[in-house]
């Protein structure tokens, strides 16, 4: 079987991940905050280190990580808890849905408004697109990493430093791409990042975080148990523990710390093997008349969007799955860059790649695509 | 003495500062009756240097 859908979660994860995972399960067992003997204190001690390695590795010198389950959470956070009635945020056309529905929500909830970046002025610079797109009342503008439908890169830390010039802050989806492109949240400009453990950053489901230059002075998103203050009637307002309401997903927060401990250390060697990689298989797709390449022309991380002449993207999907060929068809989550590429009615096939992956899986998919008939 | 944190996170960011400053201190549950501070403290002795810690929010109680 060949996996070619490491966008949506990679599939194969370090041992020492899933060690890690083992460890905490059968070694500590406990969770973090809701006991005061040793097993419990250690509990508590190593979701501190987690925060801080995470925190590390985006670049913050404090341990200012919120604990979620995933990044969509982690997003809805911030929105739900950082912008205010009359805000406007400013988007750009490659946003998942985790990023454009709560946004919308918000909207049609009269609460606040959002521009979407068009897509040809992705490319113009900081200054057009400032002038162009915000207004007044903007009060973030918030980018993904890369898209998560061709693996164009979006994210731009000169834009980001530029709108914080303005007084406006900034926000990025690292959902794809956290494993694969080195960011500091201080040099990046870079005020608030949502991250999810399952995809690049090798650790396992169940597990993301919402990461900030300054703790959180907003409400949470959620209400409940925090293991301190427990005789107050809501969540208390102290950072972080008043931001994780409930029990933690401690045994993933574990495998996580481990996890990007092994893929900072493997960071260089990981990279060079993935965009050779990625060039194979942008080179061979070009090669093909029948094949439409997107974004191919922008950085990328290891994800390419295409579509074949006669096929919907789903129907690619499962002739490619009949071939033991596992890639990802349809509108992605992202129907948002679906409207900018024109390809709402037939989706798009996305195949995602990982240092897993080799040179001769991607000569059979190849081969699978020069094999069809033509439609 | 016990110092008393608002948030568990910043009794193991102390128990890290002060560990680096070689400054003994475990980690023990908070023996106050104050209900302001989470469940868990740091122990030190009386006179330790604390200054390692002076931009986290703590209190100090006396046994």
């Amino acid at each position: 079987m060949i996996y070619f859908d490491n966008a949506a979660t990679t599939r194969e994860k370090p041992k020492e991940v899933l060690d890690a995972f083992v460890y905490y399960v059968t070694q500590i067992g406990v969770s973090p905050g809701r006991g005061s003997y040793s097993l419990g204190i250690e509990a508590s001690r190593m979701l501190y280190k987690s925060r801080v390695t995470v925190a590390e590795y985006f670049g913050i010198n404090e341990p200012n990580v919120i604990f979620t389950k995933n990044s969509t959470e982690a997003i809805n956070l911030f929105f739900r808890g950082f912008l205010n009635k009359g805000d406007h945020v400013v988007i750009s056309p490659y946003e998942h849905n985790a990023v454009l529905r709560p946004l919308e929500m918000m909207r049609k909830e009269g609460l606040i408004d959002y521009s979407v970046i068009e897509r040809d002025d992705l490319s113009e610079s900081n200054e057009f697109i400032l002038d162009k797109y915000t207004r007044e009342n903007t009060k973030v503008i918030a980018l993904t990493l890369a898209s998560n439908l061709t693996g164009r890169i979006i994210f731009r830390s000169s834009l980001f430093n530029a709108a914080r010039q303005r007084g406006i802050k900034t926000f990025v989806d690292a959902s794809q791409g956290a494993g694969k492109i080195k960011l500091n949240m201080f040099a990046d400009g870079i005020d608030y990042l949502a991250f999810t453990g399952h995809k690049d950053l090798k650790a396992l489901p169940g597990v993301g975080g919402l990461c900030s230059r300054e703790t959180l002075d907003f409400n949470p998103l959620i209400q409940g148990g925090t293991g301190v203050h427990g005789h107050e009637k809501t969540n208390p307002h102290i950072f972080p523990e008043g931001y994780e309401s409930g029990t933690l997903n401690m045994p993933a927060i574990w495998a996580l710390k481990t996890a990007i401990e092994i893929v900072s250390k493997d960071f260089q060697e990981r990279s060079v093997r993935t965009k050779a990689l990625t060039e194979e298989l942008m080179s061979q797709l070009l090669s093909l008349e029948n094949v439409t390449v997107y974004d191919k022309d922008f950085e990328r991380v290891d994800t390419i969007g295409f579509n074949i002449d006669g096929y919907s993207s789903n129907e690619m999907v499962g002739i490619l799955d009949k071939n033991n060929i596992c890639t990802r068809g349809g509108i992605h989550c992202a129907i948002l860059a679906h409207e900018a590429l024109g390809t709402v009615d037939k989706g798009v096939v996305r195949v995602s790649l990982s240092e897993k992956n080799t040179e001769e899986e991607i000569q059979e998919l190849i081969g699978v695509i020069k094999s069809l008939g033509e439609k | 003495m016990y110092i008393v944190f608002f948030s568990t996170s910043n009794v193991f960011k102390a128990e890290e500062l002060l560990n680096r400053a070689n400054v003994a201190c475990d980690v023990v549950p908070t023996p106050a009756t104050d209900r302001a501070y989470c469940g868990v403290c740091l122990q030190v002795e009386k006179d330790c240097d604390l200054s390692t810690i002076s931009s986290i929010e703590f209190e100090r109680i006396e046994e």
